[in-house]
């Protein structure tokens, strides 16, 4: 995987998708309360897609391989018991990922 | 008649992906008018019906709903108007009202799918929010929205799940 270091803030976000990205989390903690509990990670993973989404036009070249993994790394409709074994795998997966993208972005394996 | 009944039971999705072309007027006329067939206890029309085409609204109504993953060019809300259901005697926790819900939703969704529309119904939003934002009259609170577009080619995989019963295992036949 190449590293690109972030050098500089890049503004990403315009106040309209942020939001609709604000009031979906907060009206999905409210629905969660009455739903399957299986639909929590969904819910979660359908903000990260889309927050992905909204951030990746003006993300940098470095940013926008690891937006389109987590896009692509669930769909909308995916629940545990769809595939029990492979979905805390894959989620494991998309967590290694995005560890592996902070220790590149932000400098960590170089030395002090 | 009845073959284009069942072939339209049998090939009807739910539509979570749809493009940008718009709902004729008349074509949500007509899924509209098509609840008023559905069947409801006792014809006591405990139901409201809100229709959202402009797009802003749409967008604040997609924002406040959490399993609206489609992004649609019009929807309906169905409500239930609790201060009509009380009238009628009926217990704050009857299933009756919401019952009637499900009719309505599944004729519109059928007649939707059979004038060529995409449709999904929708069930994961904030009451409380929704309610706000269409404005709706104390006592009526949305229950369920009917998402309505043209499908996209391409849709979202439906939900799959291992390990469930087959169909014929739901199923009881007399007392056996």
């Amino acid at each position: 995987m190449s590293c690109h270091a972030e050098d500089e803030s890049v503004r990403v976000l315009d106040e309209g998708d942020g939001v609709e990205l604000l009031v979906y989390l907060v009206t999905a903690a409210r629905t969660q309360v009455d739903e399957a509990a299986e639909y929590a990670p969904m819910r979660l993973l359908t903000a990260a897609g889309r927050l992905a989404e909204m951030v990746e036009p003006n993300a940098s070249p470095g940013l926008r391989p690891l937006l389109r993994d987590i896009r692509q790394g669930f769909s909308e409709t995916a629940v545990q018991a769809g595939d029990p074994s492979r979905y805390v795998e894959r989620l494991d997966a998309l967590c290694r990922r995005v560890a592996e993208y902070l220790v590149c972005s932000l400098g960590l394996d170089r030395s002090p | 008649m009845n073959d284009a009944v069942l072939c339209a039971v049998r090939t009807r999705r739910v539509a979570r992906a749809l493009t940008d072309a718009p709902v004729e007027h008349d074509q949500l006329r007509t899924v509209l008018d098509s609840a008023r067939y559905a069947p409801h206890a006792g014809n006591r029309r405990l139901h409201r019906y809100v229709v959202v085409t402009r797009p802003p609204l749409l967008r604040a109504v997609r924002m406040v709903s959490p399993g609206m993953i489609q992004r649609p060019m019009a929807a309906i809300v169905v409500c239930i108007d609790w201060a009509q259901v009380h009238s009628y005697g009926f217990a704050a926790e009857s299933p009756g009202p919401y019952i009637d819900v499900g009719t309505a939703a599944a004729i519109m969704l059928l007649t939707a799918h059979s004038i060529g529309l995409g449709a999904g119904p929708v069930t994961s939003f904030s009451r409380t929010a929704l309610a706000t934002i269409l404005k709706l009259p104390a006592g009526v609170r949305p229950e369920l929205i009917i998402c309505l577009g043209h499908a996209a080619t391409v849709q979202p995989p439906a939900m799959r799940r291992q390990g469930g019963p087959r169909w014929d295992e739901l199923i009881q036949w007399e007392r056996d």
